[in-house]
């Protein structure tokens, strides 16, 4: 009895400090650094300009523009600007084209930089 | 009886020295592992300055790189604006009596202008080029809106 009393206590103990001999001693802590997601839109699908015909209206051939509206089956009205605007339009369709140029650029470079090119 | 006790001294004091000994080396074969974990720390962390560092300068270079682009591209801007406005108002030219004295020309060149700016939309807002566009090295080939933008081979007289 004096002997199986020892020998459990023996176990007892084995099992209550089993997992501690030969196992870790520390806990190890990992840092796994992981890359951000890419973003990968696609780039916006470029535009595609519908044609238009630009007509020009003096005093003199007024009446043979019209005219040959109606024989086109076309309303006889046009909306006008003058020299002066075209000059300013055409300035203002070149800015708005460079800016959109600028910002096509702009989100090429940051999606170069960003994203890398592979 | 003394020749015993000194016998049993000496004894102890070797076992104790030869404990003593053995408990030292212990120490320093414990002290030469945390040093060399040390060091394998520092040559890693060297190590990775040193990446970090080059990262750093290639990021620099990119930026660099970069800000040249646009800025050669906003000089092209303007340079692309001066020459719409030089072209409206070269040696006095003024388009309305230009468009008065012989208006089926002007026509003309004002819709191939206005079909030249709608491609150059176009190509700012992504669009491939053509192989024409490409090839373009002549003045009488190229799109005069833009032509830094749609004929990338032409180079200006100066």
């Amino acid at each position: 009895m004096y002997h199986f009393n020892k020998i459990l206590a023996v176990a007892f103990i084995i099992l209550l400090t089993g997992c501690s001999i030969g196992g870790e001693k520390k806990i190890k802590i990992f840092s796994i650094e992981k890359p951000r997601e890419k973003l990968d839109y696609p780039m916006p699908t470029p535009l595609q300009m519908e044609e238009i015909y630009w007509h020009i209206i003096t005093s003199e051939n007024a009446e043979e523009v019209f005219k040959k509206l109606e024989e086109a089956g076309i309303d006889p009205v046009l909306f006008g600007i003058t020299d002066k605007d075209f000059q300013v339009l055409a300035r203002n369709f070149a800015q708005i084209r460079q800016k959109l140029q600028e910002t096509n650029n702009l989100l090429e470079e940051y999606k170069k930089y960003y994203e890398g090119t592979e | 009886m003394i020749f015993g006790q000194i016998k049993m001294l000496i004894t102890i004091l070797l076992i104790t020295g030869i404990a003593g000994a053995g408990m030292y080396v212990m120490k320093l074969r414990a002290d030469n592992a945390t040093l060399k974990a040390n060091q394998i720390k520092l040559e890693t962390a060297v190590a990775e300055q040193n990446k970090v560092l080059e990262q750093q300068e290639k990021d620099f270079k990119a930026i660099m790189e970069s800000n040249k682009k646009l800025n050669v591209l906003i000089n092209t801007f303007k340079k692309d604006l001066q020459d719409l406005d030089k072209r409206f108002t070269k040696k006095n030219r003024d388009i309305g009596k230009l468009a008065l004295e012989r208006t089926k020309a002007i026509e003309r060149i004002v819709n191939g202008g206005g079909k030249n700016a709608a491609r150059c939309i176009e190509l700012a807002s992504g669009a491939e080029h053509t192989p024409e566009e490409l090839k373009a090295t002549l003045k009488s080939q190229i799109n005069p809106e833009c032509p830094a933008l749609a004929n990338p081979n032409y180079v200006p007289f100066q």
